[in-house]
């Protein structure tokens, strides 16, 4: 073995968990970088994806003393889990956009960190569906091995979200490339002139919130099957792998540092940031113990300047948007 | 008004029992918090035009430098709650100075951007620099007063917070109608072009405007630590409720989130009473139904946004009534489709 697999199964956590972003973050791309909706609820439809896909992938669970129960466990296969997972975001994202996508963009943030906010409070109480802040352990991974091999699980989940990755890019760039995705972009520039262009803008604007929101319940997904475990509460506000604020917050830093309106931003932005956050965890045992525990939230902070210096000074990113001239 | 209202209120304690009291004051107490926040989060979007996230965590903070005060150098509370007040003033100037005044002209999304970068700054500060730990406010020790078997006033939680919010509310009126520095910020707030024009010095005035929203956030946050416990995230915890009185009060209108204030601090208070009922076997069965309570503010705000989006108390302007009414309707007979996309023109590049 070339690499010791101690090593190897923690980059290839942090190469799924960095997917997992990724995806977030080009459904964050899809919305406010082609479109200007600027949705603050990311983690709510990275809930809904990934509950739904852990209720259909499961085994069922009955309740039992100490454990509550939750819905479902109806032991589909995975990719059924996937298809369910994009589906019930996305209906959700189109709901919620029914009545807010018209409205001005830091009215459509309030409303969707509110709606995130409910539903984090919904899966945190409704213990006879969710599981409360039990969550639900035992997530079945891509294959499972026969004796357990963590080497090989490793290797299997970074296989299929590197797929799942790739898939989407293609997939996306062709839709941002089509006319589809130049009225997007039309509609980001200047609503009013698409509409003059005889666009229906309000259409549009549901296609790619829905489809973004899709996109993060897709993460969801990949976030069930790799990482095996969910609880709502990510309860202090320093975990960013959950479904808090937070988490909506990194997505944000994501997007602007790799450059709006791109998907190769997107995905670098993602491996940056994540990675900066996996770093400080792999680096804690080095740091001096009276600074060990407050690297979360020293990394929160950190997360609060990038976010403040880039869209002052830098707001394009990394890697800006290639300007489209018409020839 | 009074007298209906307290009608009102004797009807539901006959109906309800007695303890729907308790829900009310409960209620009022809350609306005092959100209606002092709320005014100041108010004018600073009314003056600045963005949705300043970082209000829940200046509370936060605001609250922390009162404890700070009150503990550390071991002073009345009082003395906490002044320093406080200047300190978050001069806090907001340089927020206006360092990084929204930078961001001035780039539409909302930029300073939402940096204002939550602030937030998060100072809600993991507290947590990195200072503690983790919740604390409360040493204050002097009252005993409770009781009205009815069961339902205490406590003469600094109950009565204070009342008086503090009233005492906000007047001063707030009467800078607004009888003080040049208020007029000009009405003036600013609704035209800034328009301001500028007639020798308004909107600069000062967006700094005045800054200094008040921050040290009504110092304010609110020391009442809501006054009614329960300091935390790193308490702001946070409330910012949402705080935007949707400011939403169904009508945005940009000091006035707006009084009334806003006291929808939404009644509203999430008195559903108690009805979340117990739908937690009964026989109705709903609902589990933990009192911690949906939050809940309710947000689903009053989405109303308001979904049919009045310029607030219960905000008058439309002029043409909006009509264009919004007629937006609806198209939409509702799916007229909206007559604008149909063009096939010619798609392709190519």
């Amino acid at each position: 073995m070339a690499i010791d697999s101690g090593t190897w199964i923690n980059v290839g956590f942090y190469i799924y968990v960095s997917i997992a972003f990724a995806i977030l973050a080009l459904g964050f791309n899809l919305q406010w970088g082609y479109t200007g909706l600027f949705n603050a609820g990311i983690a709510g439809f990275f809930l809904i994806g990934a509950y739904t896909a852990a209720f259909a992938i499961t085994p069922p669970t009955p309740p039992s003393i100490g454990y509550p129960g939750h819905l479902g466990g109806f032991s589909l296969p995975l990719p059924v889990g996937a298809v369910l997972a994009m589906v019930a975001s996305g209906a959700v994202a189109a709901l919620v956009a029914l009545p807010t996508v018209r409205l001005r963009a830091d009215y459509l943030a309030i409303a969707t960190l509110a709606f995130a906010e409910v539903l984090r409070i919904f899966a945190i109480n409704l213990e006879s569906i969710t599981a409360g802040t039990i969550g639900i352990p035992g997530l079945p991974a891509p294959v499972e091995f026969n004796p357990p091999d963590a080497f090989l699980n490793a290797t299997v989940k970074v296989a299929v979200s590197a797929a799942l990755i790739l898939v989407l890019l293609l997939v996306l760039y062709f839709m941002a490339e089509s006319p589809w995705g130049r009225v997007l972009r039309a509609i980001r520039e200047d609503e009013e002139a698409t509409m003059a262009l005889g666009k229906n803008t309000f259409q549009y604007k549901l296609q790619a919130f829905a489809l973004g929101g899709a996109l993060m319940g897709l993460a969801g997904w990949l976030f069930v099957i790799t990482l095996n475990y969910i609880e709502p509460t990510g309860s202090s506000a320093a975990t960013t792998l959950g479904f808090a604020p937070a988490v909506t917050f990194s997505v944000w830093v994501m997007v602007i540092v790799g450059g709006a309106g791109n998907l190769r931003g997107s995905v670098v932005g993602a491996f940056v940031i994540y990675g900066f956050q996996w770093l400080s965890v792999q680096l804690k045992d080095l740091a001096p113990t009276e600074l060990k525990e407050g690297i979360p939230y020293l990394r929160l902070m950190i997360v609060g300047v990038l976010l403040i210096v880039l869209i002052i000074y830098r707001p394009e990113g990394i890697l800006r948007e290639r300007k489209r001239v018409l020839r | 008004m009074a007298v209906i209202f307290l009608t009102f209120l004797a009807g539901l304690a006959a109906l309800f029992g007695i303890s729907i009291l308790q829900y009310t004051l409960a209620g009022f107490r809350l609306s005092s918090i959100v209606i002092v926040a709320a005014i100041g989060l108010t004018v600073i979007y009314g003056i600045r035009g963005f949705a300043n996230f970082a209000y829940g965590d200046l509370m936060t903070l605001g609250a922390y430098v009162a404890l700070f005060v009150n503990m550390n150098l071991a002073l009345s509370l009082i003395w906490g709650a002044i320093v406080s007040f200047l300190a978050l003033a001069v806090v907001g100037i340089l927020l206006e100075v360092l990084i929204f005044s930078r961001l001035e002209g780039r539409g909302p999304v930029p300073p939402i951007v940096a204002s939550v970068g602030v937030g998060l700054i100072i809600q993991n500060g507290i947590n990195w620099g200072g503690t983790t730990q919740q604390w409360i406010f040493r204050i002097p020790a009252v005993t409770e007063i009781p009205i009815v078997p069961g339902i205490g006033f406590h003469w600094i939680r109950d009565f204070g917070t009342f008086v503090v919010g009233i005492v906000f509310v007047v001063s707030v009126h009467i800078l607004l109608t009888y003080t040049n520095l208020g007029k000009a910020m009405r003036a600013t707030a609704d035209n800034l072009e328009l301001a500028k024009a007639t020798g308004i010095n909107t600069k000062r005035v967006t700094y005045a405007a800054w200094a008040l929203s921050c040290s009504f956030a110092s304010t609110a946050g020391i009442l809501l630590g006054l009614i329960g416990v300091l935390s790193p995230t308490m702001g946070f915890n409330v910012i949402l409720l705080i935007f949707a009185a400011v939403i169904v009060g009508g945005i940009g209108s000091p006035y707006g989130a009084v009334l806003g204030g006291l929808v939404i601090g009644l509203s999430q208070e008195m559903s108690v009473p009805l979340l117990i009922w739908l937690e009964r076997p026989d109705v709903l069965h609902l589990e933990h139904s009192t911690a949906y309570k939050v809940a309710i503010p947000f689903i009053v705000m989405i109303g308001v946004l979904i049919f009045r989006p310029w607030g219960i108390a905000g008058r439309p302007p002029a043409f909006a009534r009509r264009v919004f009414f007629m937006e609806r309707l198209t939409q509702v007979l799916g007229r909206r489709g007559d604008a149909t996309e063009p096939v010619q023109g798609e392709g190519g590049g």
